[in-house]
């Protein structure tokens, strides 16, 4: 990250003077407003579009973004939407997934300035995400969709900006991850055998909606043998099975990502979400002899696990405390057998479902989803 | 500095709005004070802040010693526990052991 310039604190106008002529490319990069890649100058013209796909009204603040607790108000979501790139028809998406973000038992302000390297993962289900072209099947997680590309980099970009997440300032992150730029996709909904996530947590079909987790980047599980739901599901017991990862450490929630293939083999047993999350919590553990590396640096009690686990060497300590705790989708492209693991930061912060389209109701609370 | 040649340009930060608060009155003498110690329970957090309150015991006669701990070193205190750490004591020392 550049030295960012030293500038004078913004006004309620979110207007500011630059030499006239001057490369405006290059200018936000000498404010230090932006992710370290070239960012869209603002226009009016621009700015005012995106304020009119929010609901106009420029003035009216959406959420105080921490840990800087700038105020997001609809002007200045516009301004950082037209510099991530994003169309008018995305705003809807960006502004519900900041509302989630910023929505108290995710905890935000504990996500953007941890160590650790968690970023928010955001995950959109319903219409919306076909109609403005998202991109869940092949390549999902990687490069070459522009509205999963600039929906999460428009997020990140409020989390630098308003949030003050900057790198070695307020974001502490020792080596953050490459989801830390963008980190978004959608739900493949059309190849999936089963219900969309947003479904199983309680809304209808044509209802849309965003998921957020602050997570690891995901873990790629290969599974090509396997013609049965458990060898598949034992891979990526085995993919979460490690003492590495925050989850192994600091319990909470995570979320896994089946490919088309393995769902297609896994739902063809009669397997439901359901079963699908009940065995990988059955089956995924750690022993506490290992998490405590039986004492040998002294005694262990991990007091970020649950209270009710018993702490023998030999005892069985689940990856996440319940099923409701695994977060399952079904994403990627027609051909590989493949699927992800994606470990949380912890239980320091819980996932949010919220609403795209309700119009400023607050989250939706189910099962394990914005667990309080 | 402005000037003609300036163009008009847009903030992606937003306001922050907040109301500056000068710090509490330092205290002269840590004798006979009473000394809270919050644990923000950290891996390590517990040994740093023991050390260190038996090294401050070792020059200074506190009134009383309290030990609070946060429910989550990554969330805000209870503001019910802040509530009590400052009724009960005149000092407080807290610290992060990563």
């Amino acid at each position: 990250m550049a030295e960012r310039a030293q500038v004078a604190e913004p006004s309620e106008r979110n207007l500011v003077r630059a030499p006239m002529g001057a490369d405006l490319v290059e200018w936000y990069f000498e404010q230090g407003w932006t992710d370290g890649l070239p960012v869209v100058p603002p226009t009016r013209a621009k700015v005012d579009a995106m304020v009119a796909a929010l609901g106009g009204d420029p003035h009216r603040v959406e959420c105080k973004v921490p840990p800087r607790h700038g105020s997001l108000t609809r002007e200045v979501l516009a301004i950082n939407l037209v510099l991530a790139g994003c169309k008018v028809e995305y705003a809807p998406v960006v502004r519900a997934a900041l509302l989630a973000l910023t929505t108290k038992a995710f905890n935000l302000n504990g996500v953007q300035a941890t160590t650790h390297m968690a970023s928010p993962l955001v995950i959109v289900n319903g219409p919306i995400a076909a109609s403005i072209g998202m991109n869940g099947g092949c390549n999902a997680f990687g490069s070459g969709n522009r509205a999963n590309a600039t929906i999460g980099r428009a997020i990140r970009l409020v989390l630098l900006n308003v949030g003050g997440g900057w790198p070695g300032e307020l974001d502490k992150s020792t080596l953050g991850h490459p989801g830390k730029y963008t980190y978004c996709v959608a739900e493949n909904e059309a190849d999936s055998p089963w219900a969309p996530y947003h479904v199983e947590k309680g809304f209808a079909p044509e209802d849309s909606a965003v998921f957020a987790i602050a997570a690891e980047p995901p873990h790629s599980v290969t599974n090509h043998v396997a013609d049965d739901p458990e060898g598949i599901l034992d891979s990526i017991c085995s993919a979460m099975s490690t003492i590495a990862h925050n989850n192994a450490v600091s319990s909470g929630h995570c979320a896994v990502v089946i490919g088309p293939e393995h769902a297609r083999t896994i739902a063809g047993k009669g397997w439901t979400r359901h079963d699908v999350r009940a065995y990988l919590w059955m089956n995924a553990h750690n022993l506490f002899a290992a998490l405590s590396f039986n004492h040998r640096y002294g005694k262990i009690y991990n007091r970020n696990l649950p209270r009710h686990y018993r702490r023998e060497l030999d005892s069985r300590i689940p990856i996440v405390p319940s099923p409701d705790h695994i977060h399952l989708f079904v994403i990627g492209g027609a051909a590989g057998r493949f699927s992800a693991f994606i470990p949380g930061w912890g239980h320091m912060s819980a996932p949010v479902l919220r609403s795209i389209t309700d119009g400023g109701a607050g989250p939706v609370c189910v099962d394990g989803t914005c667990y309080l | 500095m402005a000037s003609r040649n300036d163009q008009i340009v847009f903030d992606p930060r937003g306001i922050v709005e907040a109301t500056p608060r000068d710090l509490a009155p330092r205290r002269g003498r840590l004798d006979g004070a009473r000394l809270g110690i919050l644990d923000n329970t950290k891996w390590n957090a517990n040994r740093l802040l023991k050390k260190t309150a038996a090294l401050l015991q070792d020059r200074f006669a506190f009134g009383a010693v309290n030990y609070y701990r946060k429910e989550s070193f990554s969330k805000d205190a209870d503001p019910a526990l802040i509530a009590t750490i400052a009724a009960e004591n005149d000092l407080v020392l807290t610290a992060i052991g990563d």
